[in-house]
C-alpha cells in the first residue's frame, strides 16, 4: 500500500495525534497550540476535499480500508463513500469556522480546548467513517466526552446545569445503544454492517421480533442524539448555554444521529431486509414532522437569540428525519442539500449571535468570559483585551449578515436555504409511486411552508429589535475580524452552494441513489481484499 | 437455570439502576447509571449464550475447536464498555460535584424544586 | 436588433450597481444619483432597442442552465406584456431617481437606500422577464425583501418599523402560498417552463388540483396587489420616503399581484372559482378602497386608498374571463401607473416644501407653488376619470366591461353598481385633495413657507403627466402598438377586436361616467366642511383598524400561544426527559417484540447451580438495598453497589471470563475511591417535611417510577433470556478463536480481539478515557465548594473541641487516624508496581494486559496519596499525568502507523516472543507495544482523576472566601 492508499484514516489519525501531541505542552502557550490546532484543522479541510474528490467518481464504489488488515466482517472497516465523504467536508468547514472564531479570546476560556477541540472533530470523522456498529458506538462516545467537555468550557451556573441535563440523558441514550447493538449481536452473529446487511434477510422468522426490538432500541438511542420530539429537551438549553463556537461545532452533532439514521435505515431496513423491510419508517416520518412543529414553535416562543437558533437546530434535524423517513431517493438526496445549508447557516448564526449580543450589552460579554473563566484562578492570567483589528462599519455589516442568516433559515429564495427546501418539497411531491400526492407528503409539505414562515416571522421579530430599535443607536459592539471572517466563510459558503447548486444537486442525488440501492457498498466491504500478509509464516 | 438466575438479575440491576436513574438527586442518578452499566454488561455478555467451566485460554499449537470455548466477542465487548462506563461514571460524579458547588444544590435541575 | 443577453444584462445591472452603491461614501449623494439613473436609462434603453423583436410577436427568450436535477432553470423571457412592464419600470424608475436626488436630504444615509433601491428594481425586473415559475417566485420573495428594507429606511421611526414588518409578513406568507401553488402547477403540467404551462391551459382547470392551485395563487396575488382582505399593509407602508412610495407601492411591486393575474389569465380564468373569488374580491376592493380614500387627511394615504382601489379595478376586469376585460385591465395597468407615480412624487413635494401632508393643515398652496398645482391637478383629474386623460380611456373600457352581461349571478348584476359608486367615490377624494391642498387657505401658518421646488425635482412629475395628456389625446397613435403586442402575448388567438378612440358617441359608458363626474362633484360639496376637520379615517370604520387587527392575531399566535404550546409539549427539568427515554425505549423494545414469539426452543437448560443462584440473591439484595438507601444514607448505598459489583465479578469468574472479572474489580476498586473521594463534596441530606397533600403526590410518582423500573427491569430479564435460550447464530467468532493464535500470536483471545483483531476500539476507548480524564481535570480546575462543606470535617470538629492542645482547624487526634496503614501502603508500592508489570506482560496470553497494568499501578499511586497525603507524595514523586496520557496515545498511534513502513493498513501487528530472564517466553507482538500506549494512557487518566479530585482538600481553605461568595450568587 502507497502513504496515499491511508487517506481515508487521515481524518481520525490527524485530530488524535494532534489533539495527544498538544497535551504534552503547558497550556498556557496559547499563541504555540492556537497555530498547530488551526494547522492541523486546514490540513483536515484538505483531507477532506480530497476525499470527497475521491468519493464523487462516476460509477465508483465505496473505498474501504481494513484496520489492521483483517477482512471484513471479522475486522473492522473504514468506508469512505459520497455521504461519509460529505459529511467530513461539512465537520472540517465548521471546524475551521468555530475554531477561527475562538481564537479572539473563548480558546482561554479553559485548559487544554485545542485538545478537546481536535478530539471531537475525531470522533466526528470517526463516526462518519466506521463501517463497523459497536465501533460507532465508541466514536459516539469519543465525540460525546469531548462534546461533554466543550459544552462545560467556561463553565458557569447556566452552562453546569444544563451540561448536566445533556450528559445525563446522552449517558442514558448511549446505554441504550449497547443494549440495542449487543441484541443484534446476540441475533445475526455480526457487528459489520454490510455483513448486517446480509445476515438480516436471513434471520429466521422466530428471531425476527428480538431483532427488530434490538434495531428499535438503537433506533432510540440515534434519535435522542439526533434531537427527535420528544427526546429533545435537553438540546435547546445545552446549546444555547454553551460558548458560541462550541455550540457552532455542535451544530453538526445533531446531525451525527441524523447520519446514523440515514445510513444504517436504508442498508439495514431497507428493500432489500424481507420481512422487516421499511421497519420504522412511518413512525420516524410522524416524530420527525411533530419535532418540526415543535422545533418551529420553540423559535415562535423564545426571546434570546441562541435559543431561538438552537430550536431551530431541532426544526432542521425534524426535517432530516421526517424526509428519511420517506424512504423516497428523491426526497432523500433534496434533504442531504437541506442538510448542508442548513448546518452552515445555523454554525454561523451561532457565532453571529453572540456578536450580536454585545451590541445589546457590550461589557457584558467580556465579563462572562473573564468572570465564568477566571473566577477564583490565581494561577491563571487575566483576559488580555482584544488585540487585533476590528472591524468597521461594524453595524452595517452584521446587519447584512444577519440578514442573509434569516434568509437562509427561514428558505426565503434566492439563497440555498430555498433551494433545499424547494427540491425537498418537489420531490415530497412526486414521492408517490403512482402520479398521486399521499397524505403523509402533504403533511411535510405543508408543515415544511408554515416552519419556513414562522421561522421568517421570529427572525423579523428578533432582527427589527436588535437592529432598527432605538437603543442599538450609540452602543457598536467591538468585533474583531478575526471573529467576522469565520461568520463570512459559512454564508459564502451557502452562496456558493447556491450558485453551483448543480454540481451540488447531481453529487447529492448520486449520494441517495447509492444509499437507497446498497448492494454496491455491501459487495465493496466485503469483497474488499487485504495487503498480502507474512503473518502466515511468522505466526508460530 | 444459570440462564434464568442470571436473565433475573439482569432484571433486577437495571431496575433498581432505572428507578434510581429518576430520582431527582444527582447522587442518586450516578448509582443509579452504575447499577444500569452492571446489568447492560451482563446483558451484552449474555449475548454470547453462557458457558461455565470452559478453559478461557487457548491451549497453544493444534487445531482448536471454536465449539469448545466461550463467544470471545461479546466480552471484548464488555470491556470496552466496562471502560467506557467507568470514564462516563467519573466525569458525571465531577459534574456533579462542580454544580453542587457551583448551585449550591444537589437537585438534578441545578435548584431546589 | 437586441439578442437575448440584453435580457441578463437589464437584471445584472441593477444587482451590480446596487453592491457598487453600498461602498460609496455615505455623503456621496451625487455620486449614488448618477450611477442609479445611468443604470436605469441604460435599462431603459435596452428595453427600447429591443422592441423591434416583440413588435413581431415573438417572445425573446435566453435559458441558463442552473439546477437541471430539480428541472430549475434560468430563463429569461421578454414578450408583449413583459416589454410594458420592464418599460414602466425602468422609465418610472429613471425618473423617480432624478426626483430621489432633490427629495433626500444630507443627513440621510444615502448609500443604503440606493443600494436597496437598485436591487429592488433588478428583482422586479426579475419578476416580469421570468420565463420559469420557479425563478419567478424567487424574484418576487426579493421583491418583498427589498420592500421591506426600504419601507424600514427611517427606521428610528416606530410606523416605518411596524409597516415593514407588516407588509413583509403579508407578502410574505402570499409568496410562501404562491410558492406551493407554483409547485403544484409544476407537479400537475410536468414542468416549470413559463411556456409549457401556459400551453397546458385545458389540462391545468381540468385538473384534480385546479382549486387548491387557484387558491394558493390567488393568495399570492392578492398580498401582493393589496386586495381584500390583505389591502392594510399598503397604508401602512407609506411610512417609505416618497420615492419609494412612488415606485413600490404604486407603480411596480404593486402592480406584480395583477401581472401575475394576467400572465396566468389565459390558463386559471375562465371558470367559475376564478370568477368568484377574483371577481368579490375586486369589486369590495374596488369600492372601499376609494371609499376609505376618501377620508384619509394624510395625502399619501388617499393616494395609497385610491391605488388599492385602482387595483380592485384591475383585478374585477380579470376576473371577468372575456377578452376585452383582459385588454382593459392591461391598458389600466399602463395609465395607473403613470398618473399615480406623478401624484406620489407631487404628494412629495408638498411634504418636502411645506412639512407636512395632514390636509387639514394645507391650504391655498395654488400661489405658492402653481406649476406643480397645475401637474398635480392633470394628473388627479386623470385619477379621476376626467376625459381626454388616460384614466377616462380606461375607465370607459371599465364601465363598458361591467355592464356586458358575463356570468349569471348577482355578482354580474351588481358590477355595474359598484363600478359607477367607486369612481363617484374617486371623483370626490381627487377634488377633494386638489381643493384642499391648493385651494381656499391654511387654517394656521406652515411648518416651512412653501415654494416651487427645483425644476429637476419637477421634471419627472411633468413628464409623466405629458404622458397622461398625450395618452389620453391620441391614444391610437402612442400607446397602441405597445398595448396591442402587450395584449396579444397574453390573449394570443383570442385577442378581441377593441379600439382606442377617445370619442365613442353617446353610449351607457359616458352616461355612467357623467353621473359618476356630478355625483363626485356633489357629494364632494356635502361632505367637505366635515372633511375639512373630521379624523383620520371614514367613519363607522374607524374602528375596524386592519393594522391593530393584524398586530393582535400576530401577538397572539406568534407568541402567546407559541409561548404556551412550548411549555406545554416540553420541559426544562431533568427527571421527566429520562422518564421519557425510559418509556419510549421500553415501548420501541416491546412494540417490536409483540410482533413474534419469544421464547421458542427452550435449549436443556446449562448446569442448573445452587450456589450461583445463592450468590445472585446476596446480588440482587445489595442493587435493591442500594436503590433504596441512596437518598439518605450515601455511604451505606456505596457499600451496596460494590457488593452488586463483586458479584458480577464473580460471575464473571464463574462463566469462564477471567479478563472481564480482573477488569471489573480493578475498576471497581477506583471507582469507589473516586465516589469515596467526592461524597465529602455533597450536601447533608435531612429527611425534609412535607404536607400530606405533597406528601401524597411524592407517593404517586414513586409508584408510577416503580412501575417503570419493574417493567423495564423485567423487559430485560425476558429478553436476555429469549436470547440466552436460542441455538447462537453462526457468529464471526469461530473466526477469532481459530486464528487468535496462529495469525494473532496470542492464545487469549480476548485479549488478541482487544489489541488486535478490533485494536480499534480498544484505541477509541482509551481515547474516551483521556478525554474524560483532560475534562475532569479543567472542572476541579475551577471548583468551587458549596460554602457549607468547606472547612474540616465534622468528626474532627468534634475531636479538636474536646482537645485544647489543638490548633483551631485539623484536630491533631484525628490527623494521625491513618498511621498505621500509611506504613503498610507505603511497603505496597514496589509490590503492587511489580504485580502491575507482570500483569502487563502476561496479557497477551492470559488475563491481564495493559488496561489493568494501567489501573493496578494507579491504584498504587493513589494508595500512597491516601496513606502519605497530597504534599508528602508530590515532595518525592513527580506526577505528571497530562503527558503520560499525551505520550500514551501518541505511542499507540505510533505503533498503529509503523505498520505503514512495510506497507499495512493501519494497526496492522506483527508477532514474535522473545525470552526474557525469570519471566520466560513473552509474546512480544506489535500487540505489546500498542499496549504499552493503552498502560501509559490509563495510568495518567486515572491518576489525573484521582488527584484531581484529592487536591481539593488542598485547595478548599484558599477558596473557602469566594466561595461563599458563589454560594450567595447561586442563591
Amino acid at each position: 500500500m502507497q502513504l496515499a492508499d491511508h487517506l481515508d484514516i487521515a481524518p481520525i489519525l490527524l485530530p488524535l495525534v494532534t489533539g495527544a501531541f498538544l497535551l504534552l505542552f503547558d497550556e498556557r502557550r496559547h499563541t504555540f497550540k492556537s497555530l498547530v490546532d488551526v494547522a492541523a484543522t486546514l490540513g483536515l479541510l484538505v483531507i477532506a476535499g480530497m476525499l470527497v474528490a475521491q468519493a464523487d467518481v462516476e460509477g465508483s464504489v465505496a473505498s474501504v480500508y481494513l484496520l489492521g488488515n483483517w477482512a471484513a466482517p471479522y475486522g473492522i472497516v473504514l468506508v469512505v463513500d459520497r455521504l461519509s465523504a460529505m459529511m467530513l467536508l461539512l465537520t472540517a468547514l465548521l471546524a475551521t469556522a468555530a475554531l477561527v472564531f475562538s481564537l479572539a479570546r473563548w480558546h482561554k476560556g479553559g485548559p487544554h480546548f485545542h485538545s478537546l477541540f481536535q478530539f471531537l472533530l475525531m470522533g466526528l470523522n470517526g463516526a462518519f467513517l466506521t463501517g463497523d456498529l459497536f465501533n460507532l458506538f465508541v466514536f459516539f462516545e469519543v465525540l460525546l466526552a469531548a462534546s461533554y467537555g466543550l459544552m462545560l468550557h467556561g463553565l458557569g451556573v447556566t452552562r453546569v446545569r444544563f451540561g448536566m441535563h445533556y450528559i445525563a440523558v446522552n449517558l442514558a441514550a448511549s446505554m441504550l445503544f449497547l443494549i440495542g447493538v449487543s441484541l443484534i449481536y446476540g441475533v445475526t452473529g455480526t457487528l459489520n454492517m454490510a455483513d448486517l446487511a446480509v445476515r438480516i434477510p436471513a434471520v429466521p422468522a422466530q428471531d425476527r421480533a428480538l431483532l427488530e426490538a434490538g434495531t428499535a432500541i438503537l433506533g432510540i438511542a440515534f434519535l435522542t442524539k439526533a434531537g427527535i420530539w420528544p427526546l429533545c429537551f435537553w438540546l435547546p438549553g445545552a446549546y444555547s448555554a454553551a460558548a458560541a463556537p462550541v455550540a457552532a461545532i455542535f451544530s453538526i452533532m445533531t446531525k451525527v444521529g441524523v447520519y446514523a439514521v440515514l445510513r444504517l435505515s436504508p442498508l439495514l431496513l431497507g428493500a432489500r431486509a424481507g420481512d422487516s423491510a421499511s421497519f420504522g419508517d412511518i413512525g420516524l416520518l410522524i416524530a420527525g414532522l411533530v419535532t418540526m412543529t415543535f422545533g418551529t414553535i420553540g423559535v415562535l416562543a423564545s426571546q434570546a437569540m441562541a435559543r431561538l437558533v438552537s430550536y431551530s437546530v431541532l426544526v432542521s434535524a425534524g426535517t432530516l428525519l421526517a424526509a428519511v423517513g420517506m424512504a423516497d431517493a428523491g426526497v432523500t438526496a433534496g434533504a442531504l442539500f437541506y442538510m448542508a445549508s442548513s448546518t452552515l447557516t445555523i454554525g454561523a448564526l451561532f457565532l453571529l449571535v453572540e456578536l450580536v449580543d454585545r451590541s445589546q450589552d457590550p461589557a457584558a460579554n467580556v465579563l462572562a468570559v473573564t468572570m465564568e473563566a477566571y473566577g477564583d484562578d490565581p494561577d491563571e492570567e487575566a483576559i488580555d483585551e482584544e488585540v487585533g483589528v476590528t472591524l468597521p462599519a461594524t453595524l452595517a455589516i452584521l446587519g447584512i449578515c444577519f440578514v442573509l442568516c434569516g434568509i437562509l433559515l427561514s428558505g426565503l429564495p434566492p439563497l440555498s436555504g430555498f433551494l433545499g427546501k424547494f427540491a425537498l418539497l418537489s420531490a415530497a411531491l412526486s414521492a408517490g409511486d403512482d402520479g398521486a400526492i399521499s397524505g403523509m407528503a402533504w403533511a411535510f409539505f405543508a408543515v415544511l411552508i408554515i416552519s419556513g414562515l414562522f421561522a421568517m416571522v421570529a427572525m423579523l421579530r428578533v432582527g427589527i429589535r436588535t437592529f432598527w430599535a432605538p437603543p442599538i443607536e450609540g452602543v457598536v459592539p467591538r468585533v474583531l475580524v478575526v471573529e467576522f471572517a469565520p461568520v463570512a466563510l459559512l454564508l459564502a459558503l451557502c452562496v456558493a452552494m447556491t450558485v453551483r447548486a448543480g454540481p451540488v444537486m447531481a453529487y447529492v442525488d448520486a449520494t441517495s441513489q447509492s444509499l437507497h440501492s446498497p448492494d454496491a457498498y455491501i459487495e465493496g466491504v466485503l469483497s474488499a481484499r487485504q495487503a498480502p500478509s507474512p503473518k502466515m509464516e511468522t505466526g508460530r | 437455570m444459570t440462564e434464568l438466575t442470571l436473565s433475573l438479575a439482569i432484571g433486577v440491576l437495571t431496575g433498581s439502576g432505572v428507578w434510581l436513574l429518576l430520582r431527582p438527586r444527582t447522587y442518586q442518578v450516578i448509582v443509579g447509571l452504575s447499577l444500569i452499566a452492571y446489568g447492560v454488561n451482563l446483558f451484552i455478555f449474555s449475548m454470547g449464550r453462557l458457558r461455565s467451566g470452559v478453559p478461557p485460554v487457548l491451549d497453544r499449537g493444534g487445531a482448536v475447536d471454536p465449539a469448545a470455548y466461550t463467544d470471545p466477542v461479546p466480552q471484548a465487548l464488555v470491556l470496552t464498555a466496562i471502560v467506557i462506563g467507568f470514564a462516563t461514571t467519573a466525569l458525571f460524579l465531577v459534574v456533579m460535584l462542580v454544580a453542587r458547588g457551583l448551585t449550591g444544590s444537589d437537585h438534578v435541575d441545578g435548584r431546589e424544586p | 436588433m437586441l439578442g437575448g443577453a440584453s435580457l441578463i444584462w437589464m437584471i445584472v445591472l441593477p444587482f451590480v450597481a446596487s453592491a457598487v452603491a453600498a461602498l460609496l461614501p455615505s455623503n456621496a449623494r451625487n455620486a449614488e444619483a448618477w450611477l442609479a439613473g445611468a443604470v436605469m436609462l441604460a435599462i431603459v434603453i435596452m428595453v427600447m432597442l429591443s422592441y423591434p423583436d416583440i413588435a413581431a410577436g415573438n417572445a425573446v427568450r435566453q435559458t441558463i442552465s442552473w439546477v437541471p436535477e430539480l428541472g430549475l432553470e434560468l430563463v429569461f423571457r421578454l414578450d408583449g406584456f413583459a416589454w410594458m412592464f420592464a418599460m414602466l419600470i425602468s422609465g418610472i424608475g429613471f425618473l423617480v431617481v432624478i426626483y430621489t436626488r432633490y427629495y433626500m436630504s444630507p443627513e440621510d444615509p444615502i448609500p443604503r437606500f440606493y443600494m436597496f433601491f437598485l436591487a429592488f428594481a433588478g428583482s422586479m425586473l426579475g419578476v416580469v422577464l421570468s420565463g420559469n415559475l420557479i425563478q419567478l417566485v424567487i424574484f418576487w420573495e426579493m421583491t418583498s425583501v427589498f420592500s421591506f428594507l426600504l419601507i424600514g429606511y427611517w427606521h428610528h421611526n416606530p410606523a416605518a418599523r411596524d409597516g415593514a414588518r407588516m407588509s413583509l409578513t403579508v407578502t410574505g406568507i402570499g409568496g410562501l402560498a404562491l410558492l406551493a401553488g407554483m409547485l403544484l402547477i409544476g407537479h400537475a403540467v410536468g414542468s416549470y417552463d413559463l411556456d409549457e404551462v401556459l400551453a397546458s391551459g385545458n389540462l391545468l382547470r381540468e385538473h384534480e388540483l385546479y382549486t387548491p392551485i387557484l387558491i394558493l395563487v390567488l393568495l399570492g396575488a392578492f398580498t401582493k396587489s393589496a386586495q381584500f382582505p390583505f389591502q392594510f399593509w399598503l397604508p401602512n407602508a407609506m411610512a417609505a420616503p416618497t420615492p419609494v412610495s412612488a415606485f413600490l407601492h404604486s407603480a411596480t411591486m404593486v402592480k406584480a399581484g395583477v401581472f401575475l393575474m394576467t400572465r396566468f389569465w389565459p390558463v386559471l380564468a375562465g371558470t367559475y372559482e376564478w370568477f368568484y373569488i377574483v371577481g368579490l374580491a375586486g369589486v369590495i376592493t374596488l369600492v372601499l378602497g376609494a371609499f376609505f380614500s376618501i377620508f384619509q387627511q394624510d395625502i399619501k394615504g388617499l393616494l395609497a386608498y385610491s391605488t388599492i382601489s385602482h387595483l380592485g379595478l384591475i383585478t374585477m376586469l380579470l376576473s371577468l374571463g372575456s377578452p376585452l376585460g383582459a385588454v382593459a385591465a392591461i391598458f389600466h395597468m399602463m395609465n395607473h401607473a403613470t398618473f399615480k407615480a406623478s401624484l406620489f412624487m407631487a404628494a412629495g413635494i408638498i411634504d418636502h416644501e411645506t412639512g407636512t401632508r395632514d390636509m387639514r393643515r394645507l391650504g391655498g398652496l395654488l400661489s405658492a407653488m402653481p406649476i406643480t398645482a397645475t401637474l398635480a391637478m392633470v394628473a388627479s383629474a386623470a385619477m379621476a376619470g376626467v376625459p381626454l386623460l388616460n384614466g377616462f380611456l380606461s375607465k370607459e373600457m371599465f364601465f363598458a366591461e361591467a355592464i356586458e352581461h358575463h356570468a349569471d349571478s348577482w355578482l354580474d348584476t351588481a358590477a355595474p353598481y359598484a363600478a359607477v359608486a367607486a369612481s363617484t367615490f374617486a371623483v370626490t377624494y381627487s377634488i377633494r385633495f386638489i381643493h384642499s391642498v391648493f385651494f381656499g387657505t391654511a387654517p394656521e401658518p406652515l411648518p416651512r413657507e412653501p415654494h416651487e421646488p427645483p425644476f429637476f425635482m419637477r421634471l419627472p412629475v411633468l413628464l409623466l403627466v405629458l404622458i397622461c395628456l398625450i395618452v389620453g389625446i391620441i391614444p391610437g397613435r402612442t400607446v397602441g402598438p405597445y398595448l396591442h403586442s402587450a395584449v396579444v402575448s397574453v390573449l394570443g388567438d383570442s385577442t378581441p377586436y377593441y379600439s382606442l378612440s377617445v370619442w365613442h358617441g353617446f353610449n351607457v359608458p359616458l352616461m355612467m361616467s357623467i353621473v359618476a363626474l356630478v355625483a363626485g362633484l356633489l357629494m364632494f360639496l356635502v361632505i367637505r366642511t366635515y372633511l375639512a376637520t373630521s379624523e383620520e379615517g371614514p367613519p363607522f370604520f374607524r374602528r375596524i383598524n386592519g393594522q391593530r387587527i393584524f398586530e393582535q392575531v400576530m401577538v397572539t399566535v406568534s407568541w402567546r400561544w407559541a409561548r404556551f404550546l412550548e411549555g406545554w409539549l416540553g420541559t426544562r427539568r431533568l427527571q421527566p426527559q429520562l422518564r421519557l427515554l425510559v418509556v419510549i425505549a421500553f415501548i420501541a423494545g416491546i412494540l417490536s417484540l409483540w410482533r413474534g414469539p419469544m421464547v421458542p426452543d427452550i435449549r436443556l437448560p446449562a448446569s442448573s447451580d445452587l450456589v450461583f443462584s445463592a450468590l445472585w440473591v446476596l446480588g440482587m439484595a445489595c442493587a435493591i438495598g442500594a436503590a433504596h438507601q441512596a437518598k439518605f444514607h450515601r455511604l451505606v448505598a456505596l457499600m451496596l453497589l460494590s457488593g452488586a459489583g463483586l458479584v458480577t465479578c464473580i460471575t464473571f469468574v464463574w462463566l469462564s471470563a477471567p479478563d472481564l472479572a480482573l477488569t471489573q474489580l480493578l475498576v471497581e476498586v477506583v471507582t469507589t475511591v473516586l465516589i469515596l473521594l467526592g461524597l465529602r463534596w455533597l450536601p447533608q441530606r435531612v429527611q425534609e417535611v412535607e404536607t400530606p397533600a405533597q406528601a401524597f403526590w411524592a407517593q404517586l410518582r414513586r409508584y408510577r417510577d416503580f412501575a417503570m423500573a419493574i417493567a423495564c427491569g423485567l423487559g430485560m430479564a425476558i429478553v436476555s433470556y429469549a436470547v440466552m435460550a436460542r441455538q447462537p447464530p453462526q457468529t464471526i467468532a469461530g473466526y477469532f478463536v481459530e486464528n487468535a493464535y496462529p495469525l494473532g500470536g496470542g492464545s487469549n483471545v480476548v485479549n488478541v480481539i482487544l489489541v488486535d483483531f478490533r485494536s480499534f476500539d480498544t484505541f477509541g476507548e482509551i481515547t474516551v478515557l483521556g478525554i474524560v480524564a483532560i475534562t475532569v481535570f479543567v472542572l476541579l480546575r475551577r471548583f468551587r465548594p458549596a460554602p457549607e462543606s468547606i472547612g474540616s470535617t465534622e468528626q474532627q470538629r468534634h475531636q479538636s473541641a474536646d482537645d485544647p492542645a489543638a490548633k483551631p482547624g485539623a484536630g491533631t487526634i484525628a490527623s494521625d487516624y491513618l498511621y498505621v496503614p500509611s506504613v503498610i501502603m507505603q511497603w505496597m508500592f514496589p509490590v503492587i508496581i511489580v504485580l502491575s508489570a507482570y500483569l502487563f506482560l502476561r496479557g497477551h496470553d492470559l488475563p491481564g494486559g495493559g488496561f489493568v497494568a494501567g489501573i493496578a499501578l494507579a491504584s498504587a499511586f493513589i494508595l500512597q496519596y491516601l496513606a502519605a497525603g497530597t504534599r508528602w507524595v508530590e515532595e518525592r514523586l513527580r506526577v505528571l499525568p497530562v503527558k503520560w496520557m499525551g505520550w500514551g496515545l501518541l505511542i499507540a498511534a505510533a505503533t498503529g502507523m509503523g505498520s505503514w513502513v512495510p506497507g499495512y493498513p493501519f494497526l496492522t501487528t506483527h508477532a514474535q516472543y522473545l525470552d526474557l530472564p525469570a519471566i520466560g517466553k513473552v509474546p512480544a507482538a506489535t500487540a505489546l507495544f500498542f499496549d504499552l500506549g493503552v498502560f501509559a494512557l490509563v495510568l495518567g487518566a486515572t491518576v489525573l482523576m484521582l488527584i484531581a479530585l484529592a487536591h481539593q482538600s488542598i485547595r478548599k481553605l484558599r477558596v473557602a472566601k469566594t466561595a461563599a461568595v458563589a454560594g450567595q450568587e447561586a442563591q
